[in-house]
């Protein structure tokens, strides 16, 4: 009768073992990066399979971002940054919280703990962010800003911003959008980012702000988000196109290229020419700069991704160095792309 | 000592052992336990950060096992609710969204209460499968968070409030922390002191013998629902509160999490077995873990595989689940070795 008791320490010392080996592979993944990183660095694929880069340099800096290789930005994001942080000496740590304020929350709480000489903060939701601040603060670390601003009256609890001007790339898609429309009445739908992400309601404000003060000609009838995703941006798009009839769709604009190309695909699909419209957008990536030298799209705005990631960490640098009695700002240029530069070699896509 | 008093304590030594191995084998939270010690053992070992700062760790614990603990509830009856997460985002929204703190958080569990009991009626009273019920709950909250909340993070009108809120009130120890710890506590004394708690295993184990033994089936449907809907609510209170502002998108890895709490704590999705204590042992080791890796800088597309991997363990190691594949396997060399026919 001892049989069931048996079997169950062996089903135990077997669960054991199996997890056991679980963490010693997660260990050494985390080895390699290591090995990598006192190599020189140099093998960066290692670096980039953990999401650490670590150039055995005199700093130790965990970066919250909410994506990583999970997203286009984020893939190209990433090298750059990490290639910079190994030239200047920056130990890495990088999380990713896929844009769930809680689990970046707990992140800033974890990168807290292991007292690093400085934190770069990706604010996930940029309203979520003022605790993590004020925790960073309350422990002498430094907190530097990429990509997405925080708000106004939390930006005395940082150091510093490098990223897009959101608000500004909003103003120049809405700036092309007026250009192109003249003095003409035209109706356009609108196709948003993901809801309550600080990037597309600045986008979005500065789009709207912008034609309301320079082309009141120009009407949104109709607006969705499209999340950052080409497939629901299809959906979006077409429901907008049923919703207000096709007929009355003279424009489109999209608060990034992947929606974009989603909301082309929805016009294609119930036979109208793009091409006949006026659409824009922002990013200037892989996927719409060919739609702009097709002239199926007719201005994007351009995002350089290894712009971002290696500001992020010069300026986090900077701070960390030079300890600047202001708050550093440096935003990307916000450069219009249309069919006239698009094949220019300093707009060339990155992402 | 005589040769019968030694064969005596002999005899009541095996008795004991006997007694704690059956013991063991009738629960389900070994695999648990076993796997918590492993997985706090690695940890200690590559991330002692984890242990040193363990009001951290703690932290994320109580993030993943306030929602996984009402979960307990509804799972343990064979049923799901996979509207947890919704209802934490939806409830923060209202809670924000009142400007009286204390009428908000009340407002956000009466929230909770409601979704709940709607979950419950569709369930029991319309019939419709749990699963289905909820997924629909799910979609329909979701976009009632961005309705109410007009598609942006609404902010706290007393952020200070919210800030204190997220500060050690009792030692290292937060407010959340704490609320986890009675929470758990109820849920646990619950479930295992209160005629109506220990009903729901009745329920989820036999549902047919549970209405034979007049046990009220369809009440503790709604019990369990509504439990699971108020911790859920709590658990979007205390967010919004610790983060100063309710997002309508939060929420989004909570569900995944704390159905795996629950799964490495050893419930089993059918209902009738399993625990509150098990749960707390599946979070912990899932907070664990998630800490230790964050720390090791281990990309979360890696950490998803090991937590994944953890999970699939979890379940094969499911007695049920480990006699099936041992069954299944001799069967098939069983065929594969019986002497063909010949020809």
């Amino acid at each position: 009768m001892t049989g069931e008791p048996r079997t169950t320490r062996f089903r135990l010392f077997g669960l054991a073992l199996l997890v056991l080996g679980a963490l010693v592979l997660a260990a050494c993944g985390d080895d390699d990066d290591d090995t990598a990183a006192s190599d020189g660095g140099a093998d960066s694929e290692a670096g980039d399979d953990s999401g650490a880069a670590e150039g055995g340099g005199d700093f130790d800096v965990f970066a919250l971002l909410p994506q990583g290789n999970d997203q286009p930005y984020g893939t190209t994001y990433l090298p750059p940054m990490e290639a910079m942080a190994d030239e200047l000496g920056i130990n890495l740590t990088i999380t990713n919280s896929q844009y769930d304020a809680d689990k970046q929350a707990s992140e800033c709480e974890t990168a807290v703990a292991a007292e690093p000489d400085l934190i770069i903060l990706w604010p996930a939701v940029g309203d979520t962010v003022r605790p993590c601040l004020e925790a960073a603060k309350d422990a002498g670390i430094p907190v530097t800003v990429t990509n997405s601003d925080v708000n106004p009256e939390d930006q005395d609890l940082t150091e510093a911003y490098s990223g897009p001007d959101t608000y500004g790339q909003g103003v120049a898609s809405g700036e092309l959008m007026c250009e192109l429309a003249g003095g003409d009445e035209i109706g356009i739908i609108m196709i948003n980012g993901l809801t309550g992400n600080s990037t597309a309601i600045d986008r979005e404000a500065g789009f709207e702000d912008t034609i309301n003060e320079q082309c009141p000609n120009v009407t949104i009838l109709a607006r969705q988000p499209g999340n950052w995703n080409k497939d629901e941006s299809q959906i979006a798009a077409s429901e907008m196109i049923t919703a207000v009839g096709a007929e009355n769709i003279q424009g489109v604009y999209a608060a990034d290229d992947t929606m974009v190309a989603g909301a082309i695909d929805a016009l294609k699909a119930r036979d109208i020419d793009p091409s006949e419209l006026i659409i824009t957008s922002i990013g200037n990536t892989f996927l719409g700069n060919p739609l702009v030298v097709s002239g199926e799209l007719d201005g994007t705005v351009f995002q350089s991704s290894s712009w971002d990631g290696e500001h992020a960490v010069t300026v986090a640098y900077e701070v960390l160095t030079n300890d600047p009695d202001e708050r550093l700002v440096e935003f990307m240029p916000s450069v219009k792309v249309t069919a006239d530069n698009a094949d220019d070699p300093s707009v060339a896509p990155e992402w | 000592m005589s040769d019968d008093q030694g064969l005596v304590l002999t005899s009541q030594r095996t008795d004991l052992i006997g007694r704690l191995r059956t013991t063991l084998a009738r629960r389900t939270e070994g695999r648990a336990l076993a796997l918590l010690v492993v997985v706090a053992i690695g940890a200690w070992i590559t991330e002692p950060v984890v242990f040193t700062s363990y009001d951290v760790t703690l932290g994320r614990i109580a993030l993943i096992g306030l929602v996984a603990l009402g979960l307990t509830a509804v799972i343990l009856m064979g049923e799901l609710d996979l509207s947890v997460a919704s209802t934490l985002a939806v409830a923060g929204v209202v809670m924000a969204s009142i400007d009286n703190l204390a009428i908000g958080i009340l407002a956000a569990l009466v929230v909770g209460l409601v979704i709940g009991a709607a979950n419950a009626f569709f369930v029991v009273v319309v019939g419709i499968n749990s699963f289905i019920a909820t997924l629909g709950m799910l979609f329909f909250l979701r976009g009632l968070g961005f309705v109410l909340s007009d598609e942006q993070p609404v902010r706290l009108s007393n952020i200070e409030a919210g800030i204190s809120f997220g500060k050690p009130l009792i030692g290292d120890f937060t407010p959340r922390m704490l609320i986890f710890i009675a929470t758990f506590i109820a849920m646990q004394i619950f479930m295992t002191r209160v005629r109506v708690g220990r009903e729901f295993y009745a329920v989820g184990g036999n549902r047919q013998a549970a209405y034979d033994a007049g046990i009220p089936v369809r009440r503790r449907i709604f019990t369990g629902f509504m439990i699971s809907g108020i911790v859920a609510a709590g658990a979007g209170a205390i967010n919004t509160l610790e983060r100063t502002a309710a997002d309508p998108t939060a929420g989004s890895t909570v569900l995944l999490s704390s159905f795996a709490a629950a799964i490495i704590g050893g419930i089993l999705l059918t209902g009738g077995r399993g625990s509150v204590f098990g749960t707390l042992l599946g979070a912990t080791s899932l907070g664990i873990l998630q800490v230790a890796l964050t720390l090791s800088a281990v990309q979360v597309d890696v950490q998803n595989i090991i937590i994944g991997f953890v999970l699939f363990v979890a379940v094969i190691t499911d007695p049920n689940s480990l006699r099936a594949v041992v069954g299944s396997a001799r069967s098939y060399l069983r065929a594969r070795t019986a002497p063909q026919p010949q020809s």
